[in-house]
């Protein structure tokens, strides 16, 4: 059991406000990502937890417990940093061991720890090394390790997989994700990338500004997002969106969403554009599509359009998302939907 | 493959050769006159290695007076400072590294001044404080002064800015204390440094020739430099290879320590950044 509530926490920095007023709830045994632009305050929100960097007011609760005064070792959470930390003059079995130590774990049992741990990352030859002499990814699963070995309640990680290299970074998010459901743990994990937030959390929260955007499973984000910051942060290329001509308000399709065709289509909404670049990516290929002063995005499976071509765009209508003026949601059960569909 | 010789090589390797005798020939010329004879340290031309080794000379020096008492005096004040400025300079450097308190900016730039502030500024109120401390017939002024390091606070201090701060956060989630951070996390890393500092403390404090002559109001408190210097007067008028043989005892101990840690001056001086 280890569900995290946040109630009214507010950091600030001098004058400057990092989190306002922040209510959330992490479920148990979650893997929850918390994704935003830098300086959004979703570490900010990650060290609260971990009590290194303590809230300017409001509660946090582990279980029901109020921890907000706690210190970080009393906190039963692990954490691992966007660097590693690792202790550079120990040995990698003291890295492991250091927090066992200081939490006057017997000897027997903290080699019995130790063994088991290193089995399940896969450092077990490398125990007796010092952290200088191994590789980004050596040192990731040491720092994985470390918190594991502690067997804590909430694992928190900051960007930890941001210093690998691509190819790496694929093989320990999968990695990752078995752990995560082998341990049964509650995952806090914060990243900007979101590809990882997609693919690897069971709970997205986006962060902006120190507020949180939108707390939901990663299908509900991107299919079914609340503004106009969510549709847009996540997805790639970023969603289109176009303003009402003379209006506020906004509407916009996913690139993947448009389907392109040589003669107008039976579609909602149809536009005839004229391509302007065409990337040919492999499996799919992205095309830059141009009309009525406006430029989408076109992510297709068909290569066989043209630049330079003119050509018709197509969007169907529960593809077309709309946004007021405050760049919230309209949806389909709101009063103003149909009249804004009509418009276009 | 074979290092080319150019002639800037050569060039090179004679400048250092050059470099090197400069340095190396006073430790030379003092040694060998320490195994001279009299006639032989003031011959002209001089020889440049002695006909016999005057091994008589050393035995003058240790018996012209209580030289076993002088070097337990040079080794209790050298080491006495060298405890205490460990002991003051490592959580100094600590705090003003990592810690936040107020007027940390503002007694940082009191250990600054007191680095920049030379002795012979203070000596006279320093040694007033301690005759009505009533300590003048002790070791005390040699070592109480000289307690707080202010350049080793400063150099430490920069070492210690280098480690990230997650090392710390991460210790903390490690349950462990800000001493335990300290001697575990921290000294470690700074240990180069350290060790560097109070070798270079080590050197200057058994070399320091002032501020004992200020201060060592009697016999019984000379360090070995006082006593050396004292050699001039017992012997008469210069007896160069009496002189001479008390100066290599004087550096052999510090030759022994410098032998020893090197390395690892050399390695602090280079220690650019903690990866």
């Amino acid at each position: 059991m280890a569900e995290i509530r946040f109630e009214e926490i507010t950091k600030k920095f001098g004058d400057k406000v990092i989190l306002d007023h922040i209510n959330l709830d992490i479920e148990d045994g979650s893997f929850t990502v918390m994704i935003g632009p830098s300086g959004c305050g979703k570490t900010t929100l990650l060290r609260i937890i971990a009590g290194i960097g303590p809230q300017t007011s409001g509660k946090v609760f582990l279980d029901g417990e109020d921890i907000s005064g706690l210190p970080p070792a009393k906190r039963n959470v692990a954490m691992v940093f966007q660097n590693y930390a690792i202790y550079p003059t120990m040995t990698v079995k003291e890295n492991i061991e250091f927090g066992l130590k200081n939490n006057k774990v017997p000897k027997d049992e903290r080699e019995r720890l130790i063994g088991e741990i290193s089995e399940i990352v896969g450092i077990h030859e490398l125990l007796d090394r010092k952290p200088g002499t191994l590789s980004g990814g050596q040192r990731q699963r040491i720092a994985l390790a470390r918190a594991m070995v502690k067997k804590p309640k909430v694992f928190l990680m900051d960007e930890p997989l941001s210093n690998l290299d691509a190819k790496l970074r694929v093989s320990m998010r999968t990695e990752l994700i078995e752990l995560h459901n082998r341990l049964k743990t509650t995952f806090v994990y914060v990243t900007h990338d979101q590809t990882e937030a997609m693919s690897m959390g069971t709970r997205i929260i986006l962060m902006n500004k120190g507020v949180i955007q939108q707390e939901a499973t990663p299908s509900v984000i991107y299919q079914d997002p609340d503004n106009l910051f969510t549709a847009q942060f996540i997805g790639s290329p970023q969603m289109n969106v176009l303003p009402f001509p003379d209006e506020k308000v906004r509407y916009g399709f996913r690139p993947e969403k448009v389907h392109l065709t040589n003669e107008p289509g039976q579609y909602f909404y149809t536009r005839k554009g004229h391509i302007v670049t065409k990337e040919m990516l492999g499996s799919e290929t992205i095309y830059q599509v141009r009309y009525e002063g406006n430029s989408v995005m076109i992510k297709s499976l068909e290569d066989s359009f043209e630049q330079d071509h003119d050509v018709y765009i197509g969007v169907k209508k529960p593809n077309i998302l709309l946004f007021d003026e405050d760049e919230r949601r309209i949806r389909p059960d709101d009063a103003r939907y149909e009249q804004w569909m009509s418009k276009l | 493959m074979k290092p080319k010789i150019t002639v800037w090589s050569v060039v090179s390797f004679l400048l250092k050769v050059i470099l090197m005798v400069i340095f190396i020939f006073p430790f030379y010329w003092m040694i060998i006159t320490g195994f001279k004879t009299y006639q032989e340290s003031i011959a002209f031309p001089p020889s440049f290695w002695p006909a016999q080794l005057q091994w008589e000379n050393f035995v003058k020096v240790w018996e012209s007076g209580p030289y076993l008492l002088y070097m337990f005096n040079s080794f209790a004040v050298s080491i006495g400072c060298l405890v205490l400025q460990f002991l003051i300079m490592v959580p100094a450097s600590y705090a003003f590294a990592k810690m936040e308190f107020k007027g940390r900016g503002f007694f940082f730039g009191l250990v600054m001044v007191a680095f920049m502030v030379p002795q012979q500024v203070t000596f006279i109120s320093i040694f007033h404080m301690m005759s009505r401390a009533n300590l003048l017939k002790t070791l005390w002024p040699q070592i109480l002064p000289h307690a707080a390091n202010a350049f080793g606070i400063f150099l430490l201090r920069q070492n210690f800015m280098q480690i990230p701060d997650e090392l710390l956060e991460s210790a903390r989630l490690d349950n462990a204390n800000e001493f335990q951070i300290l001697t575990s996390v921290m000294l470690p890393m700074g240990k180069p440094t350290l060790v560097s500092i109070l070798m270079l403390s080590f050197i200057t404090t058994w070399n320091n020739y002032f501020w004992p002559f200020i201060m060592a109001s009697s016999q019984n408190v000379y360090p070995l430099t006082l006593g050396i210097d004292a050699l001039r007067d017992v012997e008469g008028s210069f007896d160069w290879q009496i002189i001479m043989a008390g100066n290599v005892i004087l550096v052999v101990p510090i030759i022994i320590v410098y032998a020893i840690f090197h390395k690892r001056i050399v390695r602090a001086f280079a220690y650019s950044g903690i990866k």
